[in-house]
């Protein structure tokens, strides 16, 4: 007799190794897409039109189905339950086996586009969960995209023009959102546009990881980021900057819009861009692209909670009356540094010099005909002192005892560098003596209440003291 | 019989008609084992078994002697084989197919998920069990009596299994890979933080060159993963099997396992081996052997059993059989359950957060944390020349084959395995609650931190306490005993604390589930 024990070990192990590899191989032998494609052809010999298409049904092998598409060396293997997708048989059957709607398929047939190329999911998977990417341990950046964004996946070889006409709508209506929302004000796209946020030029393609997902409510996916995050950006990210007010159906059609920009680029023989799309260059349309989203329709100069400041109203005439296009030009420019106003000059957010004209035009088109009388700053020999105590009681009810504005406010911030450094004391002079219309800032000069010239120029000049306090 | 009178073409048919049994007993040249001499002779004619000896001793068989784990750390290495031959059909080391390649084998392949996770898991299964081993052969006392050297050869083994295991884990190219691939570069690199201490990196930057030399480049690129493939494919199997050859040969000719001097026969010993049908042993008294002189102690007499031995044939390849079925059993149910880790494609633009190296190297991690030059070349080299010098260190040969070698052994295993746990996860705390010198002085030199850093001190422990060991029992083997225990305890907490409770930037948490959410 052998031994016992080894025996035994030997005999216990051996059933759990062919259990196992029973298992195993049932497991193997029975994928899950196998049960879909039997009731595919349940259904299939079900509906024959005729005897000769039952026995055809009849006849078809379950089997391993695959697309390739050469160019993008893409494998989709969706038919594997997905089987009657074009088959107009299957056009009452039920999800998976259910013909594809609308007419689509006509012009993209499966066989050369696949199915991932609009609808995302894995292709290479095998299984509905890791094929449709759902779940975070699925580890998979692309899972399935909604219906309600699906026509961003048209932008990918379809101009504008043409979706406009062709069932394209949503992601033409987004497009024209991101341009009237202002979102280049902050965002870089093709190298143009501000830098307060980042840029977007392949947002729609970034993995999963790219985002902070924390916040998100229901699947963490960058379908769900993008929505919730254009519906209340500072609950997804906290703290964030962003302004944007949008309801829900325009939160879709953004999501949809910024889904398009991705880092991939489709082959030549995949693309139908007879055109490019004529972007508008008028004064109006880069007013709305470029600083819509700060300065709103540029009438009011209110204290913003979200960028923590008081946003000057540029289109206001009292301020566009002192305001010539030349230091328009500059301030447009150059930007005003230690303010979220970046220097929009080709080198830096990209403008070109024409489009900046066009802004200007676009902004002073209310502008007063009548120019403001000079103040002649240079000419009074100031006191900083008296200054002071002018200040103290005049102004600090607004702009704060130390000049500095703020939340509980009404003024700009006075110590700001964009104020110290480049805005001359003559257009400071000008602004106090006849204050801004539209605006809570009233005219101290002798139209309104009452100070003299020297006044003001005492004032003017303790204000600018402020700069040289802050050195010390 | 008239072979004189039969023709050619007879002999021929005749030939034809005994090929069977002509081509069996020239494959087994001594015929069936059916007597003890044929037994014996299977294993010495027997190109495979003759690695082992034509008996075997009982104390061998006892399972609680050595637990099979050296068996089973070699199957589980012949599983890795034959599983690895088996994924190379269809694995492409380039940086754009590797991931898909993987895919496919996962979604398509018959079997190829299972496969892949036998790969996997009998791998990182390679690093449980020859630990054991290694814990096996220190607490019986094997690396002793002519062992010694064996042992170095054991350590060698164990570093060229880490570097499978490792460069294993990056062919996939995925997240995992990439950035457990820049964590080994940055721990080759890590010698620079001692020659940046020095200023002397622009003359000798010894980690930059080998970083350089590893990745093929600066970056994980197409160049690493060629590297890596080439190092995980053939340039370590090739040494790996050099030297568990030579392994297998010292055993055999240091004359098997070692076993008490006091052995005896016990009445369970019935259950483990098979006795030989007669006692008065197998040589034949009409023969002389003349390599007497050449083997090892005590000679055995002619005409004699040789003590307390039981043939090699059954009783030693019925066991191996056992539990080679045993371990391919575990490994296939494993592997039928667990998934191995597969994430998203390599993308230098997104690190994981927290990167971490594979599991096996996260109390490295924790170490590099504290000191990048002494955790991830100091400490470990250490370590390994402290393993290697522990048979040249403790050279008491009495009790050898004797579990914890007596009860004092007992003892201060126990006693170092609590004031270990106690020191390590105190260590722990310590760093965790309060920092370390960057957080309490932020200009502190690095070279400061290099020399007195929690990793350098309980290694200091750990050497001090072994001193302190064999002071108070008089016996080098207790210190050993102390320092083995202490290694094994920390490389089980560090490793756990790098495992469980790290999380982004290396920060502690209790669980995964408090970990912020990115």
């Amino acid at each position: 007799m052998y031994s016992r024990f080894y025996l035994s070990v030997l005999l216990i192990s051996g059933l759990v190794l062919i259990t196992f590899l029973v298992f195993a191989t049932y497991r193997e032998l029975n994928p899950e897409w196998k049960k879909y494609q039997l009731e595919y052809r349940d259904l299939l010999i079900k509906n024959a039109p005729n005897e000769a298409a039952r026995k055809k049904a009849k006849s078809i092998k379950i089997e391993h189905q695959q697309i390739y598409i050469k160019p993008l060396k893409k494998v989709d293997r969706c038919m594997n339950c997905h089987r009657g997708v074009d088959d107009p048989l299957m056009k009452d059957a039920k999800v998976p086996h259910k013909l594809h709607s609308g007419d689509y398929l006509k012009k993209h047939p499966v066989s050369k586009f696949g199915c991932t190329l609009c609808h995302y999911g894995q292709g290479r998977a095998t299984n509905k969960k890791d094929a449709h990417g759902k779940g975070r341990d699925t580890h998979w950046d692309y899972p399935l995209i909604p219906f309600k964004y699906i026509q961003s996946s048209c932008a990918k070889c379809h101009d504008y023009l043409f979706l406009k006409d062709n069932g394209g709508e949503m992601v033409v209506e987004g497009e024209r959102l991101f341009r009237e929302k202002g979102c280049r004000g902050c965002h870089k796209l093709n190298g143009v546009g501000g830098d307060l946020g980042k840029p977007l030029d392949i947002i729609g393609s970034q993995p999963i990881a790219y985002f902070p997902m924390k916040y998100v409510v229901g699947e963490r996916n960058t379908y769900n980021w993008l929505k919730q995050h254009f519906l209340d950006p500072r609950k997804i990210v906290p703290g964030s900057e962003m302004r944007v007010f949008l309801s829900e159906k325009e939160a879709d059609l953004l999501t949809t819009y910024t889904l398009t920009l991705r880092a991939e680029e489709m082959p030549r023989q995949f693309r139908a861009i007879r055109y490019t799309t004529p972007v508008p260059k008028d004064g109006e349309s880069l007013y709305k692209m470029y600083c819509v989203a700060c300065h709103g329709n540029g009438k009011i100069s209110a204290y913003d909670e979200i960028l923590k400041r008081t946003i000057p109203a540029i289109m206001n005439p009292a301020f566009l009356k002192i305001a010539d296009d030349k230091n328009l030009e500059r301030i447009i420019k150059e930007g005003r540094k230690g303010t979220p106003m970046t220097s929009w000059k080709r080198t830096a957010a990209g403008l070109r010099d024409e489009e900046i004209r066009n802004i200007i035009k676009f902004i002073t088109k209310d502008r007063p005909d009548e120019r403001p009388e000079p103040f002649d700053y240079k000419r009074f020999v100031t006191d900083t002192k008296h200054g002071k105590e002018l200040f103290n009681v005049r102004c600090a009810l607004c702009h704060g005892k130390d000049g500095k504005g703020g939340k509980d406010h009404l003024g700009l911030n006075l110590r700001n560098p964009a104020v110290q450094k480049f805005v001359d004391p003559e257009f400071l002079a000008m602004t106090i003596r006849d204050g801004r219309k539209g605006t809570p800032m009233p005219a101290f000069g002798k139209t309104g209440v009452g100070l003299s010239d020297q006044d003001i120029a005492d004032l003017v000049a303790y204000i600018r003291s402020f700069s040289d306090k802050g050195k010390k | 019989m008239g072979e004189v009178n039969q023709s050619g073409i007879a002999k021929f048919l005749n030939n034809i008609r005994s090929l069977k049994k002509s081509f069996l007993g020239s494959f087994l040249r001594s015929g069936k084992p059916t007597s003890d001499k044929s037994r014996a002779a299977v294993m010495f004619n027997n190109f495979f078994l003759h690695i082992q000896g034509v008996k075997t001793h009982i104390n061998t068989l006892r399972p609680t002697y050595t637990f099979g784990f050296g068996l089973i750390s070699l199957y589980l290495l012949i599983i890795v084989v034959i599983s690895g031959v088996l994924l190379m059909v269809y694995y492409n080391p380039s940086v754009t197919e590797a991931y898909n390649k993987i895919k496919d084998l996962k979604y398509v392949v018959f079997g190829g998920n299972l496969l892949r996770n036998i790969h996997k898991w009998s791998g990182e299964g390679m690093i449980i069990f020859v630990l054991l081993h290694m814990a096996r052969v220190f607490y019986t006392g094997s690396y002793k009596k002519g062992r010694e050297f064996n042992w170095v050869i054991g350590i060698v083994l164990l570093i060229l299994m880490f570097g499978m295991n490792l460069s294993g884990y990056m062919l996939p190219w995925d997240q995992l890979a990439y950035w457990a691939l820049l964590i080994v570069a940055n721990i080759i690199n890590s010698p620079k933080e001692i020659t940046d201490s020095l200023g002397i990196t622009q003359y000798f930057d010894i980690g930059g060159f080998f970083k350089e030399l590893f990745l093929g480049g600066t970056n994980p690129t197409q160049e690493s993963l060629t590297r890596v493939y080439l190092l995980h494919i053939w340039l370590l199997p090739m040494f790996l099997f050099l030297f568990l050859g030579i392994h297998f040969w010292r055993i055999r000719k240091d004359g098997g396992l070692t076993r008490p001097d006091t052995f005896e026969r016990k009445d369970s010993d019935i259950y483990y081996v098979n006795p030989p049908e007669k006692t008065g042993g197998i040589f034949p008294t009409y023969k002389t052997y003349g390599l007497m002189e050449l083997a090892r102690g005590r000679t055995p007499a002619v005409d004699k059993d040789v003590e307390n031995t039981v043939l090699s044939w059954p009783n030693l390849l019925i066991a191996e059989l056992a539990i080679f079925v045993l371990t391919l059993a575990g490994v296939i149910a494993y592997a039928y359950f667990v998934d191995a880790p597969f994430k998203e494609p390599a993308n230098p633009l997104i690190p994981e957060n927290p990167a971490k190296a594979p599991w096996y190297f996260l109390g490295l991690q924790e170490l590099l944390s504290y000191s990048a030059f002494m955790g991830g070349v100091g400490l470990p080299g250490l370590a390994l020349l402290g393993l290697a010098l522990i048979p040249y260190l403790d050279r008491e040969e009495d009790r050898v084959g004797i579990w914890f070698t007596n009860r004092q052994g007992v003892t201060v295993a126990l006693q170092s395995f609590i004031i270990g746990t106690i020191v390590v996860i105190g260590i722990l705390a310590f760093v965790v609650n309060f920092g370390w010198f960057r957080n309490w002085w932020p200009n502190v030199p690095q070279i400061l931190i290099t020399l007195i850093n929690p990793g350098n001190i309980w290694v200091g422990f750990m050497i001090v306490y072994s001193l302190f060991v064999i002071k108070k029992t008089g016996s080098t083997r207790m210190g050993a005993i102390a320092l083995f225990t202490m290694f094994l305890v920390s490389y089980v907490i560090f490793t756990a604390m790098g495992t469980y409770f790290r999380g982004p930037n290396w920060d502690f948490f209790w669980s995964k589930s408090q970990w912020p959410i990115h």
